[in-house]
């Protein structure tokens, strides 16, 4: 089904946090300030490695207007963060391994003076030899960068050791490496918010991130003080993409904050996000992959090297989850990969939506088509000789939930009329179409702690609250769950109050990320619907003396049925005459996850397929996205605006991914720091006409509900736009983001003398 | 009061600055290199303007200066003598544009971070164009980035209010 507004009736509505964001009203974080606020910045290296000899403090601290100036020496608790293990120090003591390292911080009375005191502080370095590459990293001669050497993590997934005997014996085999960008997560709305002192030693920090307990869990360790007296306030935020998971500024203007007894707002400039902030893995990825004689899928031999950076953050579980799908949504009897994640000194590698999938789809879909072109068979065709069925194990040979995804996605992108349409003519300019699928896990995988939390009551207004520890960040977190329990309850909006993004008011739900957190609510809310419901009728029933089971929940309050139904009591009378803390229910719960112990293996995954068309100008080799289709199962469509913007804004996101976006770095330094180097889409860079189709069943005995989709309309999108680049001219674009030189280079040669193919 | 603040935090030469913000006339003494984004986030709290690349690529502290959409991070202050400025909280004083109702109705925004700016800048464009051509909407746009919707919502919103909104007029 097509997913537009004529196909979901009531169900396509106004998100409640929208007139706020169309107003300008709405208050961010970022947007706050409080009386005798000091404004806080953060001095980063100078250098992307080097040693530390000292640093002098006293000319920035003599500034007027200067109110602290602190560094490692200053921090209580302990000296690091991360969020699988801490290894990145708040701020550096004796040596600085990426350029976004932070030495020192100041507070002062305006933003104008602390920049200004950044000047006066004197670090004294050693510069070392820069390890601006992997290979680097690891050869003999490499500085090692933390104390167990320059690995990070490695990980793999054999089933067989016979894979490249096996692909010896294969008629068709691909083998290649590609490469994909350093890319940024662009979020509008930068790193930033305040710190407030409170009475009792207590701190709230007005800052975003995806996972308010877990800064509270890392604040309290950094400050050495209870997580008790640390107030999370993390939402709404201006985007995030997975980049504001990881701790980035509530440190510094909480430090300062303390130690000034100030509040302290601190806002990254756009070139400080860049420098400090988190990208996406750039990987290398060898695969060699062959088929047999039938068009049967015989081996895939898989090596992945990933530019980790400077700090560890999510980087393990990265890797992990790219070495899960680089096998995708097929049946390889033979497979064997291995990954490596490797620290450098180029910036921080980490969370970023995809998750490591979005790389190894591209290498993988790529071989897929390769295959097929080998054996002058169509691509669509291959894939459905080779794709799993519902029932075959996962992709680390762990049970999954039941799921015939793969094929529906597929036959529904068949039909898009991106493949069926005949393209327009133009006189300079050729076309190709594309398509590539993929299959993405979701919540954190087995072995990895993936707990939620809700709670609905009765508040003493007479509303009914529902609160979860997620965050908003953009994706429609609070229209959904406005949807949900709109439905479970039969109630209307103005009944509901929904509370996130306050550790002080909501339960933990875990972090917001990983395509988990719709499930996670739909679960939550129907946990805990019939005790709610239950207990409101029994009270009602009594309260009223009316049968009970006559009684049901509605708008404005409690109805009773019959021939005309009646209304009973509202929610406020109710409150009036009930205890609150009667009709209060709470739960925690977790991702479902696979029985077999296979450690960070999925168990829920969805599917998607992309159709895209591209316009090569032969006079320049740029090419245009013309046309995208998108076809995506991950069951029921609880809020079809949020769905359908989620693909949609993936798509563009990977379109990015694809065509322009790359932090270029050299010797550790980023020589894209603002948005006049690095490149995002804009509206002109967009295919005007996209459809998204879904498929919303769920199979015989899935009783896990709707998925989220929030990373997999970004996975797919570069082979199916690369596979339409090879239709239009003839090359494989192995390295992303594409290089129009190299495809006009390629057109050159398609336009030699004896190449029938020859255009001009 | 609040002007005499501004001296303190640089030692840059001030200026006085009569212009009409939001349809009233507005007196400031403030540095002469200070940007009308400064002016308007920190020293009137009108937050509503964003503040993202601060170099006049993202669009996302878009105003109207004299009805024409700018970047208000490349405005300076001693630019605005006399000026004509309108910001966000502006063009939904009375009741939301219906530019805005259409953003609401076809989900062309996420989170909503570059939404004001996106939204002066279309005020602008269909102030004088109240039927532009998909052509027209995508220049006019292309100095504004949004990250989250991929632009195809906005174009959605942009579509629904011609044929609703203009048809009615």
């Amino acid at each position: 089904m097509e997913l537009k507004r004529e196909n979901f009736g009531d169900k396509w509505r106004v998100r409640p946090d929208g007139y706020d964001k169309v107003t300008g009203s709405l208050k961010y974080l970022t947007d706050y300030t409080f009386p005798n606020m000091l404004y806080g910045k953060v001095l980063r290296s100078s250098f992307p490695h080097a040693k530390i000899r000292s640093i002098s403090t006293y000319e920035a601290e003599q500034l007027d207007g200067v109110k602290a100036v602190i560094t490692y020496k200053d921090v209580p608790g302990m000296n690091r963060f991360g969020l699988i293990f801490p290894d990145q120090p708040v701020f550096c003591e004796d040596v600085v391994r990426y350029v976004g390292d932070a030495v020192a911080a100041v507070a002062a009375t305006s933003e104008e003076i602390a920049e200004k005191a950044l000047s006066l502080i004197h670090v004294d370095y050693e510069p070392l030899e820069v390890m601006d590459s992997p290979e680097k990293s690891l050869s003999s001669s490499s500085i090692p960068l933390h104390p167990a050497g320059n690995i990070l993590h490695r990980a793999s997934y054999k089933s067989s050791e016979q894979v490249l005997k096996e692909l010896q014996n294969c008629p068709y085999v691909v083998e290649d490496t590609y490469e994909t960008p350093r890319q940024m997560h662009g979020y509008m709305e930068t790193e930033g918010g305040v710190v407030v002192p409170e009475e009792g030693g207590k701190i709230t920090v007005y800052a975003a991130t995806q996972h308010g307990f877990k800064d509270r869990m890392q604040l309290a360790r950094i400050l050495s003080i209870p997580e008790s007296l640390i107030r999370v306030i993390s939402s709404p935020i201006g985007g995030s993409f997975g980049g504001k998971d990881e701790l980035n500024i509530q440190p510094y203007a909480a430090l300062l904050a303390i130690k000034t007894k100030q509040p302290v707002k601190l806002h990254n400039k756009r070139s400080e996000s860049v420098r400090a902030g988190i990208k996406r893995h750039p990987m290398k990825i060898k695969m060699i992959t062959g088929a047999n004689q039938e068009g049967k899928l015989v081996g895939h031999y898989v090596r992945i090297v990933a530019d980790t950076g400077a700090y560890a953050t999510l980087g393990p579980a990265v890797l992990d989850f790219a070495v899960e799908h680089a096998t995708g949504p097929y049946i390889f009897p033979h497979v064997d990969v291995e990954g490596v994640s490797v620290f450098t000194n180029n910036g921080i590698a980490g969370e970023y939506r995809g998750f490591g999938g979005n790389q190894v789809t591209f290498a993988l879909e790529s071989q897929i088509e390769r295959l097929a072109e080998q054996m002058e068979i169509d691509s669509i065709k291959f894939r459905e000789m080779n794709l799993r069925d519902a029932d075959d194990l996962g992709p680390l040979g762990q049970r999954i939930v039941k799921n015939d995804g793969a094929k529906s996605v597929l036959s529904m992108i068949k039909n898009s009329s991106v493949l069926t349409d005949s393209p327009k003519e133009h006189p300079h300019k050729i076309t190709g179409k594309g398509i590539a699928i993929t299959m993405h896990g979701g919540g954190l995988g087995f072995g990895r702690p993936d707990p939620s939390g809700a709670r609905l009551s009765l508040t003493n207004d007479g509303k009914i609250e529902i609160a979860f520890g997620f965050e908003e960040f953009g994706q429609g977190l609070i229209a959904s769950i406005e949807i949900m329990l709109m439905e479970a309850l039969n109630c209307s909006k103005e009944d509901i109050k929904i509370v996130i993004g306050d550790t002080d008011l909501v339960p933990s739900s875990g972090s917001a990320t990983a395509s988990r957190s719709t499930n996670m609510i739909w679960n939550g809310i129907q946990k805990l619907k019939a005790p709610f419901m239950e207990k409101v009728l029994d009270l009602v029933a009594d309260y009223t003396n009316t049968t009970r089971d006559l009684l049901y929940l509605g708008e404005k309050g409690i109805w009773r049925r019959g021939k005309r139904n009646q209304f009973v009591l509202s929610y406020r009378e109710l409150a009036n005459n009930a205890n609150p803390s009667h009709v209060t229910f709470q739960t925690h719960f977790h991702f479902p996850t696979t029985p077999d112990a296979v450690i960070g293996g999925h168990y829920l995954y969805s599917f998607a397929a992309v159709a895209a068309e591209v316009e090569i100008d032969q006079l320049t080799g740029k090419v245009k996205v013309t046309r995208m289709d998108h076809a995506v199962a991950a069951g029921p469509v609880v809020n079809p605006l949020g769905y359908l913007g989620q693909i949609e804004g993936g798509a563009v996101m990977g379109l990015g991914f694809t065509l322009f976006e790359d932090s270029v770095m050299e010797n550790g330094r980023y020589h894209t720091e603002n948005f006049d180097s690095y490149l995002l889409p804009t509206i002109k860079d967009i295919p005007t006409e996209t459809n998204v189709m879904v498929d919303e069943s769920l199979m015989e005995g899935d009783i896990f509900g709707p998925r989220g989709v929030g990373e997999i309309g970004t996975v797919a999108i570069a082979p199916a736009i690369t596979a339409a680049i090879h239709q239009a001219c003839g090359i494989w674009v192995k390295k992303l983001p594409l290089s129009s030189e190299e495809i006009l280079d390629a057109l050159m040669d398609l336009s030699s003398p004896g190449n029938e193919q020859g255009v001009y | 009061m609040e002007s005499v603040e501004y001296s303190k935090k640089t030692n840059e030469k001030e200026v006085e600055l009569t212009f009409d913000l939001n349809g009233e006339t507005t007196k400031l003494i403030v540095p002469a290199v200070y940007r009308l984004v400064d002016i308007l986030r920190k020293d009137l709290q009108l937050t509503g303007t964003k503040i993202s690349c601060e170099i006049g690529r993202c669009g996302a502290c878009s105003v109207l200066l004299t009805g024409q959409v700018v970047n208000s991070c490349l405005v300076m202050a001693y630019q605005l003598k006399n000026s004509k400025v309108e910001t966000i909280e502006y063009i939904s004083k009375n009741s939301l544009h219906p530019i805005q109702q259409a953003f609401l109705e076809e989900g062309a925004l996420q989170c909503g971070y570059c939404t004001p700016g996106m939204i002066v800048a279309l005020t602008d464009l269909l102030g004088y164009n109240a039927d532009p051509t998909d052509e027209e909407v995508l220049e006019h746009l292309s100095g504004n980035l949004c990250r989250c919707t991929g632009y195809t919502g906005i174009l959605r919103a942009v579509r629904r209010y011609k044929t609703i909104y203009t048809n009615k007029g």
